[in-house]
């Protein structure tokens, strides 16, 4: 059922065809024959937001586990016969999705192929307790690497906690929790495995130079007979209030270099209007050296070290704005806090001038272009919109969507959720240097 | 499901590493450029024969304060502007100081190259450093150091570092400053610096994407080719020596739940002919995750989340006096600091007694020569690399010639190299962790005196 492929205006020359095998998966494929490089790219729709509450992190680790073997695939040989064909690959994990992707020179497309088929129809035969206990540990240092033992490092899970509350499926992040990390047994791995990585839960994309025809005959050869399975529940309603309704604020007392400000909005949605008007709103008010809070908060009231506003689209649930300040020697988060709020609110009342809105949609152009520049950049991008929001072709018109935004449009959305009432704040006051010796570490004895 | 066989891979198609034309503009300024059609974001590189070397006295981080100063404006505009004139092209400009040079990286779409280039040269050709955006400058600076130290990565390479080099060698202290150096840099400190070291007779510009429909020439021409100064000739870098008997030194870091690791001493650069050697062994140590030290560490233990061995070049001479920082890095758990140091140094005097096997060598060839055409696929990657091939004094081919290299490399020649540049009694190990915890198991092990330094 192959679609059109006739390039849109503002796809700069992409194109894109879509086909569905009968087991239910979805596949994309858009040629590309620059570089002798193609991309396999693989979004399976589960990701922590449709973990239970009693085992988060389990969509993350058992990301992990795809790469542990499966029926015809022993130990690490996912990654050996990738690198070895002079491939590159990995696997993320989100709140909304897990993606799996390889990057092969154009000859080696079909392995790529072959090993993504073997472990979404045969994971299970090689998936053992002591893969499982060994990633776990693996999990637990890339939680301490990069949350726990980092300044700071814990302030992405404090800000989401706050602005999801409890029992909302975004509540927690897909790192998850250490206690759950050692709960969880291989019948969950199993479990988890049997209801999410179904054929028609993934999307398959394969971009670049490639042969549309054989790449369609070699997907329904790996893919095809892979029985499809139902099960899927879809995950707990997202659905929020678009304002927190109050400011929620923590202060934190941590040994960190400097005081710290930083704060989580609730936005509108991924894929509407209004999330590309807050996206430029974010861009205009702290997306770089010349928007507003940088030059109010470094280059004028010289307040802070760093400050900036970023935007973490969700399409299950609020967008999150994201405010991070970090303080100058000596200065007290009040005066950062006062600034901050009156920047926002003059804002609000003027609405970006023709000159910001302009900068800050060039900025928001040339981010897409960097992202569709790899034919990897390209498939993730195919299978976020093929996943999230059912019609892959979206991602070739994003550019054009954001450049048809209006000023109005900036302002209205600045006006309902860049307010102080719609705040999670966390504020970061340090101490002294501990001179315990003391693991304050719960998870410590467990290795 | 039917399972079918591993399915054998295609015919290759020919890829080569991208040959960029060279020139030289009449003011001095060296050119290359490379047309890499479909990337529409263009990316162009200058580097700044400028050295931290070149750092006068006591003034160690004025090349990271004039880079960072160069979007502060210039003749045309304020420095609001110029930032906002920038973001308007929908244009990135970094600037950054090291041991090789000043470089400046701008990324445009090729739509607006013309108005990208502009504001980067005029940042180069007049720079207007002024004196309160300096002394800001300075004070960010300054503010972002607590920030540094506190990073368990950024912490350990500085330890190395101060241990590895001369206290005499500028490659000894942080690339950016002290707190005690960067007080003193001022807008007056900027400018000698610029004046004695920023001319386009020294200075190299490369420039890579999609080229076609853009006069290059004309826009060149009237943007770098503005730009003005003398042609005298930069002074070449200085040796590099290191003192690598094997020791332990530990950074305090009371309650941390890991302790990073860096392990590290010098060995060859680019011009060593031993270097694709190197390359190709070092990657069979620690280049991923199947490799040896990850196997390990990783895979067997799960003692991290991962383990790396790497070459960096530091600062490279075409008379090979230079040298490659060379090291292993990652972090563990606190509470198995000893066991994976132990296991650490069994890979490699296991590797040291047994070699590579021809499967590893293999594997390893076929990776790093394989993944080049994704490795350059985007214009910022390529333009990355002929430009540290400028700083390194290396031919514009070289990379195009070290896959050749790495594939006539045998596991014999792979062997001698990784286990000469890591030999297991001349390595300086940097731990930032709980002193507390870690001090013992590691006095244990006897890879060296240890030493336990005051975290901040």
């Amino acid at each position: 059922m192959g679609q059109t492929a006739t390039p849109q205006a503002g796809s700069g020359g992409l194109t894109a065809t879509e086909h569905r095998l009968s087991n239910g998966l979805r596949l994309i494929l858009s040629e590309d024959h620059l570089t002798p490089v193609a991309a396999v790219c693989l979004w399976y729709d589960v990701g922590s937001r449709h973990e239970s509450e009693d085992r988060t992190g389990l969509a993350h680790l058992f990301e992990h586990l795809m790469f542990q073997g499966s029926a015809q695939v022993k130990g690490n040989g996912h990654f050996e016969l990738v690198q070895g064909a002079g491939g590159s690959l990995n696997g993320t994990t989100s709140f909304e999705r897990t993606n799996y992707f390889e990057t092969m020179p154009t000859h080696q497309l079909e392995l790529a192929l072959w090993l993504e088929a073997d472990r979404m129809g045969s994971l299970l035969e090689a998936l053992d307790q002591e893969n499982l206990d060994n990633q776990r540990d693996v999990v637990k240092n890339e939680r301490r690497q990069r949350y726990d033992n980092v300044p700071y490092g814990t302030a992405f899970e404090k800000l989401t906690a706050m602005v999801f509350p409890e029992g909302h499926p975004y509540h927690h992040t897909p790192i998850g929790s250490m206690e759950h990390l050692s709960a969880a047994t291989l019948e969950d791995a199993q479990a988890f495995f049997r209801t999410y990585y179904a054929p028609s839960n993934a999307v398959l994309a394969v971009v670049g130079d490639i042969d549309p025809e054989q790449t369609l005959a070699w997907v329904e050869k790996y893919f095809g007979s892979i029985p499809n399975h139902e099960g899927k529940q879809p995950p707990r309603d997202g659905s929020l209030p678009d304002v927190l309704g109050a400011e929620q604020r923590v202060v934190i007392e941590e040994e960190v270099p400097s005081r710290a400000l930083m704060a989580a909005y609730r936005l509108p949605e991924d894929g509407t209007r209004e999330a590309d008007a807050a996206d430029l709103a974010l861009t205009a008010l702290g997306g770089g050296e010349s928007s507003r809070l940088y030059n109010r908060l470094i280059r004028r009231d010289r307040l802070a070290v760093g400050a900036g506003f970023g935007m973490l689209r969700l399409a299950g649930a609020p967008s999150l704005g994201w405010l991070d300040v970090k303080a100058s020697g000596g200065v007290e988060i009040p005066d950062i806090e006062a600034a901050v709020d009156e920047e926002l609110k003059r804002f609000a009342e003027e609405g970006p001038s023709p000159e910001e809105l302009e900068r800050a949609q060039a900025q928001l152009e040339r981010e897409w272009l960097d992202r569709l520049a790899t034919v990897g950049g390209r498939a993730d991008e195919l299978c976020r919109y093929a996943v999230l929001f059912g019609d892959p072709q979206l991602a070739l018109s994003a550019t054009e969507r954001i450049l048809s935004i209006t000023a109005e449009e900036v302002q209205a959305v600045a006006k309902e959720r860049l307010r102080p009432d719609n705040r999670a704040a966390l504020v970061y006051e340090p101490t002294e240097p501990s001179e315990s010796t003391e693991d304050e570490n719960e998870e410590g004895a467990d290795q | 499901m039917t399972f079918h066989p591993q399915p054998q891979a295609g015919q290759p198609k020919p890829w080569a590493f991208p040959a960029p034309d060279r020139s030289t503009l009449p003011n001095g300024l060296t050119v290359l450029t490379c047309h890499r059609p479909g990337q529409k974001v263009v990316a162009a590189e200058v580097s700044l024969a400028a050295p931290l070397a070149a750092e006068p006295d006591g003034l160690d981080g004025v090349a990271t304060i004039m880079a960072r100063a160069f979007s502060e404006g210039t003749d045309k505009h304020s420095a609001e502007e110029f930032a906002a004139e920038l973001e308007r092209a929908g244009a990135t400009l970094d600037a950054h100081a090291d041991h090789p040079g000043v470089r400046l990286s701008l990324e445009v779409p090729a739509s607006r190259l013309a108005k990208g280039l502009g504001l980067l040269a005029d940042a180069l050709r007049a720079p207007a450093f002024p004196d309160s955006e300096v002394e800001r400058l300075v004070g960010n600076r300054l503010d972002e150091i607590p920030h540094e130290l506190a990073n368990p990565g950024r912490r350990a390479a500085m330890a190395l570092s101060a241990d590895l080099f001369p206290a005499t060698d500028r490659a000894s202290r942080p690339r950016q400053g002290t707190e005690d150096t960067i007080k003193r840099i001022d807008a007056a400190a900027v400018r000698a610096f610029y004046e004695a070291h920023v001319r386009p007779a020294t200075a190299t510009a490369v420039i890579v994407g999609d080229l076609e429909g853009v006069d290059l020439g004309a826009i060149i021409a009237d943007t770098l080719g503005a730009w003005t100064g003398n042609t005298a000739e930069p002074k070449p870098l200085p040796p590099v020596t290191a003192d690598d008997h094997g020791r332990v030194v530990i950074v305090d870091r009371p309650g941390a739940v890991q302790t990073q690791l860096l392990i590290g001493r010098i060995g060859p650069d680019r011009h060593d002919r031993v270097w694709p050697a190197q390359v190709l062994g070092t990657y069979c140590l620690g280049g991923t995750l199947t490799s040896r030290l990850d196997r390990v560490l990783r895979e067997e233990k799960g003692y991290t989340y991962g383990v790396r061995a790497f070459a960096q070049v530091l600062r490279s001479n075409a008379d090979g006096t230079g040298a490659a920082m060379l090291a292993i890095s990652g972090s563990v758990a606190t509470e198995v600091t000893g066991p994976a140091l132990e296991d650490t140094w069994t890979v490699l005097r296991t590797l040291a007694a047994e070699g590579l096997t021809d499967a590893e060598r293999d594997v390893a060839v076929q990776n790093l020569v394989g993944v080049a055409p994704l490795k350059y696929e985007t214009a910022a990657a390529v333009a990355d690399t002929l430009a540290d091939q400028v700083e390194q004094g290396l031919p514009d081919d070289y990379q195009a010639q070290q896959y050749a290299r790495l594939a006539e490399t045998g596991t014999v020649e792979a062997t001698a190299a990784v286990v000469n540049a890591f030999p297991v009694d001349r390595l300086v190990t940097v731990l930032v962790g709980d002193a507390a915890q870690i001090e013992e198991p590691v006095r244990a092990l006897g890879i060296g005196e240890v030493r336990v330094i005051k975290g901040v």
